[in-house]
């Protein structure tokens, strides 16, 4: 009698044993708090991201004639349009803040340490991304502050010396905003940037899996108790109950704060009042307060210094090894962040 | 049926009994051939890469023209028109001096240096204020405060000539779709007057100093 199971395990050679057994990665059991899983919850956001963007693409037509014009028709003519433009724009907002939470998270229990530096740097990769990601879709709309934060985002890669200038007219393709430029945008945004970003998120997936979760010790935790629970199915269920979570909590926000249309890009005018998505205010107001170039190699410093700071930290740790100095500087410069933000966010200029 | 069978490994390679030196020839030549191999796949990848790469970077500079503004004899010293590039750029025009020379004249992007932005003029606080990083210029372009002021940048000023007693300005012929006109604002340009629409060509303002 023919058996489809049969028949399948003749062409795929792999048991459910055998599936079991490459699931079923020992978790620590601090993983059981949700607030230790939120690693987890940007890789679900982006999967809600390439599926809102790929169906907001069906309509979007990227150039400077259309593009306003085609978002508008999403948002206010297409079933369920505003919906799904709400989703993706509060799952981009939400994504960053969840990569930040993430980062801030692995930074203060120092899970970047021997041996998971490599796994930090692709971190580091995938915080850039979620920013140049978050960076070239609101570019998209078209609107006045779309269009003039990309006319300022491209003016800042001109002030890297010597190679920016190539960069800028790489990007705009051309010396300034021109017909080319919402299509480059539209293309990194939709194609190039996320097809980097699963496979930097295969990379970070899989060297978490060949290191093990980190493990840590709490003063109060039972010794005779176990120290591990299996991924399938106890720690997937977790996963999909804040998938779930961030399913409602994205649905309510779509709804009760959907995405608007702001006026249309106007090239020679430039608002009184202009502002980036909240994530970038720490850069805006950090353009305002030094000239282009020193603001621009000063902030390409504090990145390096990011990427660099688990072999750094290494190197304090090696002279004091009881130092405290990584958590210092990190409230340090989280409290810089956040004054940044919010005096950008609390001015008209 | 029998099945196919995978047929049996071919028995692995039994150790040379060449002399040393044929090995040494056989291996230096293994060595010489992947080399070369390798160095032949970097080269195409590398022609591919190139191409690639200048394919994407643009392929012209901007289009540019030298086009007429006015007779220079009808702009006294110290008079100015604005000018309005076929982009839509708001260019301001201004005669400085009188000694018949194309020196005698300066034309004031709108335009910042810092990053882009475009600036305005404040009547009220007699400069041009840059909305984007707070950048500020004098009449004559010069930059006061904000990050330009700091860096010492002054507005970007367009080529000028003069021909058979004819001014030209040399300006980017190329653009964006042009946004319909904006509502008047309300803010008074010394050099620019108010903003009539989107056309091209020289307007003569009402003579302030730049």
């Amino acid at each position: 009698m023919f058996s489809l199971q049969g028949w399948i395990r003749e062409r795929v050679p792999v048991g459910p044993e055998q599936l079991r057994e490459l699931t079923n990665e020992p978790v620590p059991n601090h993983l059981k708090k949700w607030w230790w899983c939120l690693g987890g919850t940007p890789a679900y956001l982006f999967v809600v991201q390439i599926v809102t963007g790929i169906l907001l693409a069906f309509y979007y037509k990227p150039a400077p004639q259309t593009a306003y014009e085609s978002v508008r028709y999403i948002t206010e003519e297409a079933s369920f349009g505003w919906f799904i433009r709400g989703l993706h724009k509060w799952a981009a907002t939400m994504m960053v803040a969840a990569v930040v939470l993430h980062q801030m998270r692995v930074y203060f229990t120092g899970a970047y340490r021997k041996p998971r530096e490599l796994n930090w740097l692709v971190g580091m990769c995938l915080l850039l991304l979620t920013l140049v990601v978050g960076f070239t879709g609101y570019s998209l709309v078209y609107e006045q502050l779309s269009y003039w934060g990309a006319t300022v985002g491209a003016n800042i890669t001109d002030s890297v010396p010597v190679v920016g200038v190539y960069m800028k007219e790489l990007l705009l393709g051309g010396e300034v905003y021109n017909d080319n430029t919402l299509s480059r945008f539209f293309i990194l945004h939709a194609a190039v940037l996320p097809v980097t970003m699963a496979a930097l998120i295969a990379l970070h997936v899989t060297l978490i899996r060949l290191q093990g979760v980190t493990e840590f010790h709490f003063k109060d935790e039972d010794p005779k108790k176990a120290k591990f629970f299996n991924f399938f199915p106890e720690h997937l269920m977790t996963e999909l109950s804040i998938g779930l979570v961030l399913m409602i909590l994205l649905s309510v926000l779509a709804t009760v704060l959907p995405a608007e249309m702001g006026p249309k890009a106007d090239p020679l005018t430039t608002p009184e009042v202009i502002k980036p998505e909240w994530f970038f205010y720490v850069a805006f107001r950090w353009l305002k307060l030094f000239t282009g170039t020193l603001a621009v190699l000063s902030m390409g410093l504090v990145v390096f210094l990011m990427y660099a700071w688990p072999f750094i930290d290494a190197q304090i740790r090696k002279w004091r090894p009881k130092s405290e100095a990584s958590v210092w500087i990190g409230i340090a410069g989280a409290l810089a962040i956040i004054a940044l933000t919010v005096w950008e966010a609390s001015v008209a200029h | 049926m029998h099945e196919h069978e995978r047929p049996a490994p071919s028995p692995a390679p039994t150790a040379s009994t060449d002399p040393a030196p044929a090995d040494d020839r056989r291996g230096f030549l293994a060595k010489a051939s992947s080399l070369g191999m390798l160095a032949g796949l970097g080269a195409s990848y590398g022609t591919a890469g190139v191409f690639a790469a200048r394919y994407l970077y643009p392929a012209r500079p901007r289009a540019k023209a030298w086009m007429y503004v006015a007779r220079i004899a009808d702009i006294a010293p110290g008079g100015s028109l604005h000018y309005t590039t076929p982009g839509g750029e708001k260019v301001a025009i201004a005669r400085q001096a009188q000694s018949g020379s194309i020196d005698d004249f300066v034309a004031l992007s709108s335009t910042c240096p810092h990053l882009g932005c475009q600036v305005h003029w404040e009547s009220q606080n007699e400069r041009f204020f840059c909305p984007c990083h707070n950048g500020t210029f004098d009449k004559s372009g010069k930059g006061t405060g904000g990050p330009p002021g700091d860096a010492g940048q002054s507005l970007p000023r367009y080529p000028l000539k003069s021909d058979g007693g004819l001014l030209y300005i040399e300006v980017p012929t190329e653009s964006l779709e042009v946004a319909e006109a904006p509502p008047p604002a309300g803010g008074h340009d010394p050099c620019l007057g108010p903003h009539s629409g989107p056309h091209f060509g020289p307007h003569l303002g009402d003579g302030a100093r730049v």
